[in-house]
This record gives C-alpha cells, structure tokens and sequence, in this order.
C-alpha cells in the first residue's frame, strides 16, 4: 500500500505546474493567432489610406458618400423588417405548438427545423426560380391565369420587399425555436395557478403565458436582427440585379475591380461594433429570464383546446411554412429535372440531363465537392477537439486564467462572417503567413467562425457530468488523463459526435467567409452554387443544392438522434 | 498509532477561511464523524482529506507520511483511500459489476481474484442479483449499496464518505444507519464520515467533531457531546437544548429570572454572563408550587402540543426568556397559566468553551 505512494509528492507538483501552464498558452496563442491577428488588420487598414498613413478619411467617406451611407440604411432597414415580420409570424407559432391542441404539431416543428437549416442563399436562389419578373413560375402561373401578355408580372423577388420577404423566411426560426423551448420549459404550474385563481384561459395566456415567452421573443428578434445584418447570400443574389446594396455587399464589392481594401475595412467595423452591442443585449434579455425554468419542470402544460379553430390555425401555419420549405424546395426539385429551370416538369421535359451534367460534364463539381469534404471534416475534427479541451479546462476550472480561455473561444460569435473573410484576407495575403489561395486560409474562417457554438456546447455537456463522477474515479486510483479517457469521454461522446456534426453542417452552408476567400483551386460547394448563379445557370444550382440539402438532413438527423438515445444519467445529485 | 492526523488546516477561497486552523487525529480503524450545518466547512475538510483540495495552511498525514501542506499534496489517486460520494457518482456507462471493479482493474489484479472479490462483495452488500444492471436501472437504496462495494471492495487504507445517506427516504436511512456501522465493525477501515444529520453520526461514530463557521467546536465520543457540550453552539446544534442567560454569582450558581441557579460544569466566574444549557425533557414542570425550592422558576405557558408519545410545551419565564419543555402525555396544562419549572442542578451545563 506504501509503495502506491512512495514517490516524492513535490515532483508530482512540479510536473503538473508544468503542463498545465504549456496547455493554457498553447491554446491562448491559437486562439489570439484566429482572432486578433484579422480583426487587428482590420483596424490598420481601416484607419490608414492607401499609401498607410493613419487617417479617418476612410469613415469620413463612408459616412458622406451617399453610395456608402445608403447600404448602411438599407441594411438598418431590411435588419429591422425582417426582425419584426419574424416576431409576427414565428411567436404565435410557437404557441400553437406549445400550448394548443393543433394537429400535426410536431410536423410543424420538422419543418421550422427544415428552414432552418436551409442555407438562405439557396433560398434566395430558389425564388428567383418562383418570383423573377419574367422567368418565375409564379408570375407565369398568374399571366396564365389572369390572361396576360408576356411582360406582366405580379411578383418582383429583385426589390427591397423581395428581399426582406427571403431573409424573413430564413430568419423567423430564430424566433420560433427560442419561444418554443421558452415555452417547452415553463412548468404548467405557473399557468394552472393562475386558473385556479379564477382567470380564464385567455386571460391566463394574455397575463402569464405571453409575459414569460416575451424575453425569449425579444431575444429572438435579436438574432434574427442579427442574421439578417451579416447575411451575404440573399442581398448578393437578390439586391445586386435590382441595383442597390446592402452593407456586406458593398464590402464584397469594394474587394471587387478596382479594389479598396481600407473602405472595406471601415465599413466592416460598424458591422462589427453593432453585432458586439446585439448580443450584449441579448444575453441582457435572456440573463434575466432565468425566473422562468426555476421549479418544478416535472408539470406538463395544459393543453389549451381550440376548437374547429385548431384546422384554421393548422392552414395558417402550414401557408406560413410555403414560403421557406414547400415553394423553395417544389422550385428546386422542378428545375433539378425540368429541360428548362423555369418551365415545369411534365412528361414531355423531364431529364436526368442536369444531374449528368453536374455530376459528369461541370469540371468544378468535383474539385468543389472534395473541397468541401476536406474541410468540412477537418473544421469539424480540429474544431472539436479544441472545443473540447477548452470546455474541460473551464468547466473542470483545470488551471489558471482558465476564463480568458473560455472569453477567446466564444469572441468570435461577434464576428461577422464577412468581416471575419475580409480580416483574413488582410492577415494572410502577405508575408510572413502566405496562406491566400490554399485551403488553410478557409479552415481557420471555418474553425474560428464554428468554435463558439461548439464550444458552449461542451462546455454545457461538462457541466451536466457531475464533477463527483469524475472525482470517484481518481479517489479509487485513477489518474487526472486515465479519468478522462475512461470516465469522462465515454460520458461525453454523443455530444462530441454531436458537435462535430453540427461544425460539419455549419461549414457546408458557409458562404459569406468564402468569398472573400475563395480561389479557382479552392472553390468549395456554397461558392460553387453562388457562381452558378452569377452566370444563370439554375438547373445545375437546383441539383446542387439538393445535394446539399440532403447532406445537411442526413447529419442534423444523425446527430438528433444520438442526443436524445443517450443513456440516462442516474437520478441522484 | 495515529492513522489520519489534520495540523492546523486552513482552507481559504479569495481571504474567506472555508476552514479555519482544524486539527484532528484520528486513530486507526475509528470512525470520525464530522457533524455541522450546511456551510460549516465540513465537505471541504473531507475534501482536503482526499486530495481533491490543496490547504492554504497546515498539513495532513496519514500515518507517518505527509500527504498534504500548502507546498506539496499527494493527488488523489495515490493516497489509497476510497470516497463515498453525496451523488453516488456512479458511473452511467458501467455496469453495477464493472462500476465496483474499476478500482481492482486499476490495481492490475487478475481476473481469478477480481471475480472473487466481487463475488464476496456483492453477497455482502445483497446486490449479487443486479450485477449486470446499469445506475440508471436502480433505486436509491441499491445506488447506495453499488456507490459502498466499490469503495470497499478495493481495501482502502482510509474511507471518506460525503453526506453517503443524503439521498434516501426516512426509513432506509435509518436502516442504512446501522449498516455503516455493521460494515465498519466488519471491516474496521479508519473512517471518516461528514453529515449534517446528529442522529446518524450518534449512531455511526466513534468520535464527533462538530463543527461550525470553519473550526472544529468540540471533538468527543456521542455521550461526552451529548452530555457536555461546551458551547452554546453544540448545545443547541446537539439535541436543541434550551441555552437561557445568567449572570455568574459564585462558582457553582447564577443568576437567572432572579432565581439562584446551582449549575453543573466548569467553574463560573462571578459576574459574567454565563450561558448555561438544559434539555427540554430535563425540566420538571408542575402546576402547583413544588415544596423544594431549589433551582426552580416560575413561568407562563405559552403555547402546547400534543405529539403522542409526548407534550411539546413553550412557556415563558417572568424575564421573558423562552423555554422548551418537554413532558409526557399525561400532563396537560392550559395555555396562560402559571407554571413551576425545576431545572435539576446536575442537568445545567453552564457554557463556558
């Protein structure tokens, strides 16, 4: 029994010290290195002019110059709309599934899942194929109708109205899924009080129920506000034919012929300083809704009975969900197999030709595909394990200074992805780290834009192992990486298949670090569809982005399926 | 031979001493309990015991080796203790059988001899049955049991438990109670054993330490506790007594409601304000006047209850000190009416530690 413990403690010590400290500045260098390094050359270049003199001019011109102050407000605007139109639609949606006898209500939160991770610029794409003026099957199906001549039209996706009607559609389960799980959360208790207090289902739903989700909506709105801030796919496909731009356009634009890189620069920091002040005030909002999940969570809620209402309220919510998933993806499968995109499929047009073709005859198929996997995977294993290892260190507090680790890995939340490519593009496209035009360039925009979520993930899968567990390991003669491996991991790992998963989806979709970043060589399948679009053709975009689509379903349902069958933690604790 | 010795441990979180200058010995193969209110620093005690904690000052060993000062402390793996955890901490993924041989695996035993000390360990603890369950699949009773056998089952030098009955229903912890103690009688592992609960460390320990705000108020055998207690803290925590206020007269009596009080215990200093403890099943009570007049005071009563076996009684004395009286059933008393309360000499502890 001695013997277990006859080696000097003191050298243990040192040793420990000794690793500890190389962990946590290995790891703070990496991550200083994928932060600060982009967002301290976008600073530089934003206050210097051309020749690298420091100046203000460039924020002067943006502020002055109608071209740039114009997106600034189209943004505001479309930002705001799309915010509230998500709030409108998406609050009284998620009480219907949470509160009410609807039927078919968990087939409507499939498909809220479904448009959600449709990626919004196949969304944009695909109704193109419904409302363009002429080509769109909407409005053909309308002069059809109404028996007008050719160049008549009743819907025009290439407007600011178009363009807000998208990024809503893409936007709104945002909201739904934070009101939902707010609503999911609040114990039945809360709502039965109030009826036994003589208040009637209504009153009790307009006093109890709406005040309590009200935090989770304002929440919502944030990010939606958010989203629809930083998206680059929608404006690009939509706004840029209708001749106006909206903030992140006008910075991709600024890259384009000739380029200004410092204008690019200033006019990223504001989107940057904004999303930095959202998500303050979104953590504001929700930090205070904890009273809300306090108590017992064991009650069910009262299902509130609606009658005939409930069919009524069923058609609303699935004439809500045409617009993100039925019309979009009818459009795309339409064109998928339609001779011509805009016409529809019937017996006499219908081909496999475009499949072929994509698969076959488009040489940047291939290249875009193996990229994409490539860096998918890496992004996701990479990621992973550095997400993995932080949320040990801070949620186990395994040494010193843990908590600037936990503050670098989720600062990138507040980077924009645009601005995240354009800071990148400044850091590697020059010596001493020349990495513009390989693929490492896009696995660090991947890994630092994917690593926030990943890492709160972890870090709320450490916190639900108790500590005890791993403490009753160590106790019986366990050491701290034997515990890891044998205890820990193991306890862990569905949500680190989970993750990787969720970094995986995350990369494929990503568009608006890619373009900034993209070569000819290092083409990856979201830039590859953005192309397309660029010279028209939509019938090998449709393929595509079913391709994907079906890639992004088979991954989310995989990892659904492993967070929920795990195996239950005992009750005690 | 002394099997676990704390020196002057203290534990400080940001200047916050969580324990204050602790000292313990704890001899081989006793069982020590350490019995305060939540808060007290007790887990934390166990924790320094086990590793888990480095003490900002003092040390521990264990015997004759230091495990742990500020300077160097052995990591838990290797101190050859085992832990009973408040939350069982049994390990999910595992099987009853495979969560129990963990800590045999880890001491490359071999397989003839595991199975068979698992086969002993689970006649012992009645969980032969359930060997191929998971955690998950068990009551609390039987987690218990698992959380016990695979602490036991690796012969540990020392076994630390955590508030072990926490977690269960009135009845089994009175019954688990009694099986702490059986299994310590069998096994005689020096044992050290937190709770909030003064029931289960009268019937488990050889030896209390109570504790209270960090430091240790009183370290003695359950009747020395219960019968002596020397603070008004341990007074009250062990077995609530009634702590009423004199004023030190001589040596043996004070001051109280303006009545001499002869009293038990330490000698009193003259003119000190003198705590001076007594049970509430210590007082005699009467409705009529009794004849001696030692040590007896008058009072109101207050409010009472009927609790069956008993009557629960609060009265009032003339210098509005309130008393708990406990008497038996039999003997009912209106409220509002006056009352003769003889508190027996050899009964009040007069508090001076």
């Amino acid at each position: 029994m001695t013997a277990l413990a006859s080696s000097a403690p003191a050298e243990r010590r040192r040793f420990a010290v000794d690793l500890s400290l190389p962990v946590l500045l290995l790891f703070a260098t990496v991550l200083c290195l994928l932060i600060a390094l982009p967002l301290s050359w976008l600073l530089i270049y934003a206050f210097s002019d051309k020749n690298g003199a420091i100046t203000l001019e460039n924020f002067h011109r943006l502020l002055s110059d109608a071209a740039y102050l114009d997106p600034l407000l189209v943004t505001f605007a479309l930002a705001s709309l799309s915010a509230l139109i998500a709030c409108v639609v998406a609050a009284p949606m998620a009480w219907l599934v949470a509160r009410t006898d609807m039927p078919l209500r968990r087939t409507v939160r499939l498909l809220v899942t479904a448009s959600f991770v449709t990626p919004p610029f196949l969304g944009a794409i695909a109704w193109e194929l419904l409302a363009a003026p002429n080509s769109g099957l909407l409005n053909q199906l309308y002069r059809e109708l109404a028996g007008l001549p050719e160049d008549a039209y009743l819907l025009n996706i290439y407007s600011f109205a178009g363009l807000v009607f998208v990024v809503s559609c893409y936007t709104f389960p945002y909201v739904f899924v934070l009101v939902a799980n707010a609503l999911d959360r609040t114990p039945g208790d809360l709502e039965d009080a109030s009826a036994i207090l003589g208040a009637k289902t209504w009153h009790t739903a307009w006093r109890v129920t709406l005040p309590l989700a009200l935090p989770a909506m304002l929440a919502g709105a944030l990010v939606a506000f958010l989203q629809a801030m930083t998206l680059f796919g929608s404006p690009a496909i939509l706004a840029m034919p209708a001749g106006f731009h909206t903030m992140t356009t006008k910075i991709w634009s600024l890259f384009q012929f000739p380029p200004r890189p410092e204008l690019a620069a200033a006019a990223s920091l504001p989107l940057l300083i904004l999303t930095v002040i959202l998500l303050r005030a979104e953590n504001n909002v929700l930090g205070r809704r904890s009273y809300a999940v306090v108590g017992a969570r064991n009650s069910e809620p009262r299902v509130i009975r609606l009658g005939v209402w409930r069919w009524v309220m069923l058609a609303c919510a699935l004439a809500v969900l045409t617009c993100p998933v039925f019309l979009p993806y009818f459009a795309l499968l339409n064109a998928s197999f339609s001779r011509v995109a805009s016409h529809l499929v019937w017996f006499d047009n219908f081909t496999l030709q475009n499949i072929r073709f994509v698969f076959h005859e488009l040489s940047a198929t291939q290249l875009a595909l193996r990229n994409t996997f490539v860096l998918g995977s890496l992004a996701a294993t990479i990621g992973t394990i550095l997400a993995l290892v932080i949320a040990y260190v801070t949620a186990r507090q395994a040494v010193v200074g843990h908590r600037l680790l936990g503050f670098l890995a989720t600062a990138p939340v507040a980077i924009p992805g645009i601005v995240l490519g354009v800071g990148l593009f400044f850091s590697y496209a020059r010596p001493p780290f020349l990495l513009y035009g390989t693929l490492w360039i896009l696995l660090i925009a991947f890994l630092t834009l994917s690593l926030p979520a990943a890492y709160q993930q972890l870090q709320s899968a450490f916190r639900a192992v108790h500590p005890e567990l791993e403490d009753a390991s160590r106790i019986l003669g366990a050491t701290r990486l034997r515990t890891l491996w044998k205890i820990t991991t193991p306890l862990l790992r569905n949500n680190v298949i989970a993750t990787w998963c969720f970094i995986f989806v995350a990369v494929i979709r990503e568009l608006s670090a890619a373009i900034m970043l993209f070569t000819s060589e290092t083409k990856v399948l979201s830039v590859l569809i953005y192309d397309l679009n660029e010279s028209g053709d939509l019938a090998a975009i449709a393929v595509l982005g079913l391709l994907m689509l079906v890639i992004t379903f088979c991954i989310v349902a995989l990892a659904n399926s492993l967070r929920f069958g795990g195996r239950r933690l005992p009750r005690a604790g | 031979m002394a099997s676990v010795e704390l020196q002057r441990l203290t534990k400080r979180y940001g200047g916050v001493a969580v324990v204050d200058n602790v000292s313990l010995v704890i001899e081989h193969g006793h069982l020590v309990c350490l019995l305060g209110p939540s808060g007290c620093g007790k887990t934390t005690t166990l924790r320094l015991i086990a590793g888990f904690v480095e003490p900002s000052e003092g040390e521990i060993r264990v015997g004759d080796r230091l495990v742990s000062s500020p300077a160097q402390t052995l990591p838990p793996e290797r101190r050859n203790m085992s832990m009973i955890f408040q939350s069982y901490a049994l390990w999910p993924h595992m099987t009853v059988a495979e969560n129990i041989i963990y800590g045999l695996k880890l001491r490359k035993l071999d397989r003839a001899t595991i199975g068979k000390k698992l086969e002993a360990i689970l006649a012992s603890t009645r969980l032969t049955s359930l060997a191929e369950r998971y955690p998950g699949e068990l009551s609390g009773g039987q987690q218990q049991r698992v959380a016990l056998a695979r602490a036991l089952i690796v012969e540990p030098e020392t076994l630390l438990l955590d508030e072990p009955l926490s977690n269960l229903d009135a009845n089994l912890r009175e019954e688990m109670r009694f099986e702490v103690r059986r299994l310590h009688d069998t096994y005689r592992y020096t044992t050290v054993y937190v709770t909030h609960d003064q029931s289960e460390a009268m019937t488990t320990a050889d030896l209390i330490a109570v504790m209270n705000a960090g430091r240790i108020e009183q370290v003695g055998s359950p009747e020395e506790i219960y019968n002596h207690p020397r603070s008004e803290f341990v007074a009250r925590f062990i077995g609530s007594s009634n702590v009423i206020k004199g004023i030190g007269l001589d040596a043996e009596h004070v001051e109280f409601s303006g009545v001499p009080l002869r009293c038990a215990g330490e000698p009193i200093r003259p003119g000190a304000s003198v705590p001076v403890s007594i049970r509430p099943h210590d007082i005699a009570i009467s409705a009529t006047e009794p004849a001696v007049h030692e040590n007896v005071v008058s009072a109101i009563v207050m409010r009472g209850a009927f609790l069956g076996g008993h009557r629960d009684y609060m009265v009032e004395t003339k210098d509005g000190t309130q008393l708990r009286v406990v008497t038996s059933a039999a003997e009912r008393l209106a409220e509002g009416s006056t009352v003769w309360l003889r508190l027996p000499p050899q009964r009040c502890r007069a508090l001076t530690g």
